[in-house]
């Protein structure tokens, strides 16, 4: 259908309609009773079954990383060009792992899809979290694969404690800008889970089944 | 009442079942969940008339934003595309496969993609549709309709998926839901990754930015959105608000109201097809923006449900959908929701009975994230089925009897006297157990007091001043 045909109509239908009115609301967000924010979001991310490590020096962030994947028997890695900590992908290579390339070719997409299937796990940082839901905020782009947070069993992201706020709502409120200036950005809220077998928990469906938040100081 | 199928017949057939016991199991567990996140947040009051006064701004700007939505997309590299009905969703969808050459097709859960019945056509097209939320999975292999629009399968036991999984794919009967999600995971993981295409829903699209909101727990809503080279996003025209803080506040209410999640595990927000710089993403993206009666219902007395956002709270709510099951609607959107969205885009034939499928209780207004007048509105399309002669005709009579008895006194009070005399010979020691006729079904789960012998008015003539 032609959009101004589509369009028009909807505007005529607008003009008619007989909506109720909307509820008085003040300009400012609701605020929420103030909080130790690290607290509740090691509480809240804990409570969707993500692990919460730290807070390590940055130093210290390679030899966390490299413990968590080689607690998982990892083979093979897939990390973020430029994470908040330096040393992170040349330590996991150090300590054996292999490193699974990135970014998608022109040609053969299909075939580089495949060289996922046999990733272990991912390294990313974060833009930021939310401590009200225990949730991570990441911003893709380049150098910044989003499969990184999703085909691997175990997701591993680095995120800078400075960089706790409260909820979706406030953060969103700072920067409204951003969405429009990312291709994609996603807020992870614990491992991929489902509930669809008589609402079992069940995690690790199709996206990681284990997340570690290694807090940086 | 007319010989063919009702919600009455449907849900006869399935009170009691297997399948209704199933789905009040999984209610009761969302609305458990729901309660504690909304406790917890003391500022979920005031985030629901936020999101209630965003949502019908939204719908009285429509034309606007969705306008402004097209040209930013459009900046944004992708494409828009607009549907007047359901054929030309569809059809529109099947030659953007062709264009592109997609043989295989990797979907997410879009209920309007249920609601034009996509699958079904692709798949005679020769197109390779594989549903791959695990619910949707599930539903799709066993050939089944899902019966919530949150849990699509909650109908069925882990019996049923572990006998469908053993016929269907293979592998060693298992009940255990552990197994039957990791034989799931396997099947799917290489079906993602080979896709040509990705079909998804929207649930929310932001005007300002020309942005997709895409919630999901499991992330194959990303995967389908990540791996394939083509995206194709079905869309509600009402799925929009004007700016991204808009959206954040209605994604505050969105997971506490549905699942009981403060968040769901993946919100994604998506601007466009890849660009240079990104290392993944599809190279074409394409938005279909279907009608297909909204603007019938926008122009209407139930323009209000266009508000929804598709939570489900208001099925798990209701006393009727738990003792029925979504399936009892016959429709593809259930619950008190779908009452209004199913007469409202699909016409007064043959739905003019799911507005009745209801006590007017006010429990889905009362969790509504977006506090829609959902009983207001089952009442006014209630008034129109009767306006339009589709009442049975004891009922239209015994209606407009009772219409004109009820304002004259002295006809008011024969009647009571007569009701109470009738009432007498029907009750037995004190109670009325078993009606004959059309208050039969009334009284199969219920007793009424048998009517006191003299009514009031009399009383009070024969006593005042004494």
């Amino acid at each position: 259908m032609d959009r101004d045909v589509f369009l028009t109509r909807v505007g005529r239908a607008s003009m008619t309609t007989r909506l109720p009115d909307p509820p008085p609301v003040s300009s400012a967000l609701p605020e929420l009773p103030e909080t130790d924010l690290l607290a509740l979001f090691r509480a809240r991310a804990q409570s969707v079954n993500a692990v919460v490590h730290g807070p390590v020096t940055r130093h210290g962030a390679p030899r966390a990383v490299v413990a968590i994947a080689t607690g998982h028997d990892a083979g093979s890695f897939m990390a973020w060009d430029e994470l908040p900590a330096s040393g992170v992908a040349s330590s996991l290579l150090a300590a054996g792992l292999e490193r699974v390339d990135h970014l998608v070719p022109e040609e053969g997409r299909a075939e580089h899809n495949l060289t996922y299937l046999n990733v272990d796990v991912g390294v990313t940082g974060a833009q930021a979290a939310l401590a009200e839901s225990g949730t991570l905020v990441l911003v893709h782009g380049e150098g910044k694969p989003r499969m990184a947070s999703l085909i691997p069993e175990v997701h591993i992201a680095l995120l800078d404690l400075s960089l706790l706020d409260r909820t979706l709502a406030h953060w969103a409120h700072k920067d409204p800008e951003l969405v429009a200036r990312t291709t994609n950005l996603v807020f992870v809220t614990g491992p991929s889970r489902t509930g669809d077998i008589e609402q079992q928990l069940n995690l690790g469906v199709h996206g990681p089944r284990h997340v570690h938040i290694v807090m940086i100081r | 009442m007319s010989e063919s199928v009702t919600f009455l017949s449907r849900a006869e057939a399935l009170i009691g079942t297997r399948e209704a016991e199933a789905v009040e199991n999984g209610v009761r567990s969302f609305l458990a969940l729901r309660e504690r996140v909304v406790d917890e947040f003391p500022i979920m009051g005031a985030m629901r008339s936020r999101a209630r006064a965003i949502r019908l701004h939204s719908l009285s700007h429509l034309d606007r934003l969705l306008s402004h939505f097209a040209d930013q997309l459009e900046a944004a590299g992708g494409r828009v595309h607009w549907a007047d009905d359901a054929a030309e969703a569809r059809q529109i969808a099947a030659d953007i496969l062709e264009r592109t050459g997609s043989k295989r097709v990797v979907k997410s859960k879009s209920m309007v993609s249920e609601e034009i019945e996509l699958n079904h056509h692709l798949e005679g097209l020769g197109v390779d549709v594989v549903e791959t939320d695990l619910g949707e999975f599930i539903a799709q292999l066993a050939g089944d309709t899902p019966s919530h629009i949150i849990a699509p399968v909650m109908h069925m036991t882990r019996q049923d998926i572990g006998r469908l999984f053993a016929a269907e794919l293979g592998v060693p009967y298992t009940e255990d839901p552990f197994e039957l999600n990791r034989i799931a995971r396997e099947h799917l993981r290489a079906v993602f990754l080979e896709a040509d295409a990705g079909v998804s829903g929207v649930n929310m699209a932001v005007a300002e930015s020309g942005s997709l909101i895409l919630v999901t727990n499991e992330g194959n809503g990303r995967l389908i959105t990540t791996a394939p080279r083509v995206h194709i996003a079905l869309m509600g025209m009402e799925r929009i608000v004007s700016r991204w803080e808009d959206a954040a506040v209605v994604l505050e209410t969105l997971a506490r109201s549905a699942t009981g999640q403060r968040l769901s595990v993946y919100t994604n927000v998506i601007t466009g097809p890849r660009r240079e710089d990104d290392p993944d993403g599809p190279e074409e993206l394409h938005v279909i923006v279907v009608d297909n009666g909204r603007s019938r219902v926008l122009a209407g007395e139930t323009a209000e449900i266009l508000a929804c956002i598709r939570c489900g709270a208001c099925l798990n709510a209701c006393p009727v959908f738990r003792t029925a099951g979504g399936h009892a609607y016959g429709s593809v959107y259930s619950g008190p929701m779908g009452a209004i969205v199913t007469p409202g885009l699909h016409g007064m034939e043959p739905w003019w009975d799911l507005p009745y499928a209801s006590t007017l209780c006010g429990a889905c207004e009362e969790v509504c994230p977006v506090g829609i007048q959902i009983p207001r509105m089952l009442l006014e399309l209630r008034r129109q089925a009767a306006s339009e002669g589709r009442l049975p005709g004891w009922l239209e009579k015994g209606m407009s009897r009772y219409a004109k008895t009820s304002v004259e006194p002295a006809k008011w009070a024969r009647a009571k006297r007569w009701a109470s005399r009738l009432g007498a010979l029907v009750s037995s020691r004190g109670w009325i157990r078993r009606l004959p006729g059309p208050g039969r079904g009334w009284t199969e789960s219920r007793d009424l007091p048998k009517p006191a012998r003299e009514t009031f008015n009399d009383w009070w003539s024969a006593n005042r001043g004494s």
